[in-house]
């Protein structure tokens, strides 16, 4: 083995089972590289922590706040319940297309509750139902449907299924409009959840199948 | 003894003093890795099937995808690349230290109790056992069991380190001890629990600090279980196989020593964006983006060893094994420090993505680099010459175009999953809001991995059978000639 421009080898190959091993240098560019990365790695981290003042809290709070100033309506958006045939029409379609895997075809209810009776967990009137579909039972796996529907998607729903229960039970519009009055101020949430919730409190832990 | 030859056959010009290596425990531990990566791998096919196809999960707990999936993981990693590291050691260190094993009894015992660790694993995992942290599943009296055999082995490893008949120690004694050294310190501190029943157990550590220790444990795990032992195996085999000497001393202490350090802090890369502080999710990133070189050193090594040898690459398909194993190791090497990039891993994290380089990494660089060195080996070990040599070259490009398929139909589908989830319309609304909806459409990259998968099964299965055939197979008129020398 003696070619011309063979480096030199240790000499260790009898301590290595035959194997010999050349003395080349290191290549150029892998150590330039490897310093490369060092310098942008001590770069990078004091640009994020003190140049820059990123921090991952801050990245949430910038992404938010351009999705706000991008679509301001949606932010505020309070959904007043509007009922009428074209939203009925139109919420058949987005429940066919989102709801009945839970609810059934025919609202008969399924891994979720039914919507074809007097029962309501989490509160019977239009806007107990709007907000249930805005906001999810998230620990009952009820999605958030905000951001994934639109807002009129969730008003032509409702409306769809508020349509569907006066079939099947014979309530007036009224009924569920009634506590519309009630909570004109913002903080909604709670005040309607309260009363109705109480006496159907034992049909809450299974909806049977 | 033979200053100028290079690489050369050293056993041949070392007459009598040949010292009495023991064979019979490499034997013991080849057979065992042949049968747990075929073993490993039908279930990685399974477990790919029921992901494109749901009924094949039985509807029975024991064979549902939960459970199968830390099976295979098990399988693969401890059982399968586990028992290629110790074949390769028992082998490699007996002849780099001119000594036999410094105690036989703790070889068998290595050798026993670590395949009954893999049996109370395979049972235990399916009836769904588990302390639930990834790599670390097994239950606390396997985890103890774990522990003394780690130790019988590290005992029997330095103490034939320290009764050596050769002043210098090669560099693939070097990672094999960063590999029994660290895994025996990973194992220790991140299964620290506290027993309630003889099944169950809490661990020392809560919420954060959990998951941290785990994933320092995960990524070393891959660090020091799937890449230091394998380069070890790399610095001994490639070498001897292609008849060549090392590319450079120098950059295999340097990339040794930058390799080792450096992986130990780049846990966190896996907890990017998670409740971790944003100090420690920077430091995995950048110790992350750091170990390109350092792993790359390992590469060039490899590749520029067999500078010279190219000739041979082109007709030697254990050689084109090693080629394809260290190429692939260039490759996942690179893109995990990408991964490790916050920007990148906010779209690859949950995305089959990572799928994709969990098995560029391990069906790449550790399957491929096994696959070489056992065809290499198995003559030199049973003394009888392949008894199928073609089918070499077959499993060589069965499993090659497996991988390829394998991971690019995971890239596709990961890169796909992540646009989708995040992709928002015009209107502030998220394009496909229904998670199911985008899971459905990975089906085809499903069937594809499984494709893939199956045909890399199907060379390593074809090896078995090589194996088998040429150690009982009726003697061939051939044989004689064909013989490679004795290792
Ligand atoms: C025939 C070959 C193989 C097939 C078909 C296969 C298939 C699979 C599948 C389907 C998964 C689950 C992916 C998911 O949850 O989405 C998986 C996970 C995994 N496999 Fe394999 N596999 C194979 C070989 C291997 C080998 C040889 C190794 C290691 C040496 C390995 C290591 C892993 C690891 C570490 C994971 C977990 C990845 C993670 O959690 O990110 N596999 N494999
Ligand atoms: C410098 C080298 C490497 C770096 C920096 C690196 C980085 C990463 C990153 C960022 C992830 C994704 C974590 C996530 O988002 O969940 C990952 C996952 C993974 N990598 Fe690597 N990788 C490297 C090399 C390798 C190699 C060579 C292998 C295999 C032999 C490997 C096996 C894995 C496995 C098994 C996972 C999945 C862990 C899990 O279960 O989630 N990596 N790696």
């Amino acid at each position: 083995m003696s070619k011309q421009h063979e480096p030199r080898v240790l000499g260790h190959a009898d301590e290595a089972d035959g194997i010999e091993e050349y003395d080349n240098p290191l290549p150029d560019w892998w150590l330039g590289l490897f310093w490369l990365t060092i310098i942008w790695g001590g770069f990078y981290a004091v640009h994020y922590h003190f140049w820059g003042n990123r921090s991952q809290e801050g990245e949430f709070i910038a992404e938010m706040q351009a999705a706000d100033e991008r679509w301001p309506e949606q932010a505020q958006a309070a959904i007043q319940f509007a009922m009428s045939d074209a939203a009925v029409t139109s919420g058949e379609a987005v429940y066919q297309q989102n709801c009945f895997p839970c609810h059934g075809v025919n609202l008969e209810g399924g891994i979720g509750p039914a919507f074809d009776d007097d029962e309501w967990i989490h509160g019977g009137t239009a806007d107990d139902v709007l907000r249930i579909i805005r906001e999810g039972v998230l620990t009952k796996g009820m999605v958030a449907w905000e951001g994934i529907l639109s807002p009129e998607q969730i008003n032509d729903v409702t409306a769809y299924i508020v349509a569907r229960n006066m079939d099947a039970t014979g309530r007036t519009l009224d009924s569920y409009l009634a506590s519309s009055g009630m909570d004109a101020e913002p903080a909604e949430a709670d005040t309607v959840t309260v009363a109705p919730a109480s006496d159907s409190q034992g049909s809450q832990s299974e909806p049977e199948d | 003894m033979e200053p100028n030859s290079v690489a050369a056959d050293s056993s041949r010009s070392a007459p009598a003093v040949t010292p009495n290596y023991d064979d019979g425990i490499v034997k013991m531990f080849f057979t065992a890795t042949v049968i747990w990566g075929i073993v490993g791998m039908l279930v990685g096919v399974i477990i790919a099937l029921q992901l494109a196809w749901w009924p094949a999960n039985l509807n029975l707990p024991w064979t549902s995808f939960g459970r199968l999936r830390p099976l295979h993981t098990n399988a693969v990693i401890f059982a399968f690349a586990g028992n290629v590291c110790f074949t390769g050691i028992y082998h490699s260190m007996q002849r780099l230290l001119k000594t036999r094993m410094f105690n036989d009894t703790l070889s068998r015992i290595h050798f026993w109790g670590w395949q009954l660790i893999i049996v109370s694993a395979a049972v235990s995992l399916p009836m769904g056992l588990t302390q639930g942290k990834e790599y670390a599943e097994l239950i606390w009296p396997i985890d103890v069991a774990v522990t003394l055999i780690w130790v019988a082995f590290a005992i029997n490893f330095f103490g034939t380190i320290a009764i050596r008949k050769v002043q210098h120690l090669y560099v693939a004694i070097w990672f094999y001890m960063s590999f029994v050294l660290t895994i025996a310190v990973l194992h220790i501190v991140n299964s620290l629990a506290i027993p309630a029943t003889l099944l169950r157990s809490y661990p020392i550590y809560a919420g954060l600090t959990d998951g941290l220790v785990q994933w320092w444990y995960g990524h070393n795990a891959v660090g020091f279980f799937l890449t230091t032992p394998f380069l070890g195996l790399m610095y001994y085999y490639l070498p001897r196989a292609a008849e060549r000497p090392v590319f450079s001393y120098r950059l295999s202490i340097i990339h040794f020593w930058a390799l080792v350090f450096l992986y130990i802090w780049a846990g966190p890369h896996h907890l990017l964006y998670s409740a971790l502080p944003d100090w420690a999710q920077t430091l995995g990133m950048v110790f992350s983006v750091i170990l390109i070189a350092p792993s790359w050193g390992g590469m060039l090594n490899g590749l520029l060893t067999l500078k010279g040898a190219w000739d041979r690459v082109r007709t030697d398909p254990i050689l084109k094994m090693m080629v394809v194993a260290v190429s692939f190791y260039g490759m996942s090497t690179f893109e995990g420090p990408m991964m490790s990039i916050r920007a990148v891993n906010g779209l690859a994290h949950y995305t089959n993505w990572v799928i994709g380089h969990v098995h560029s990494g391990a069906l790449g660089w550790v399957g491929m680099m096994s696959f070489g060195m056992l065809y290499w080996l198995a003559p030199r070990l049973f003394n009888r010459p392949l008894a199928y040599p073609k089918w070499v070259s077959h499993h060589f490009w069965l499993a090659t175009i497996g991988i390829v398929i394998y991971t690019v139909a995971m890239w596709a589908a990961g890169l796909m999953e992540g646009l989708q989830w995040r992709a928002i319309n015009d209107a502030g609304q998220l394009v496909n809001p229904i998670f199911l909806d985008i899971t459905a459409r990975l089906q085809p990259f499903m069937l594809l991995r499984l494709l893939g998968g199956g045909m890399y099964l199907v060379g390593a299965i074809m090896m078995g059978i090589n194996f088998w055939q040429t150690v009982n197979g009726p003697e061939r008129p051939e044989e004689a000639d064909a013989l490679p020398q004795a290792a």
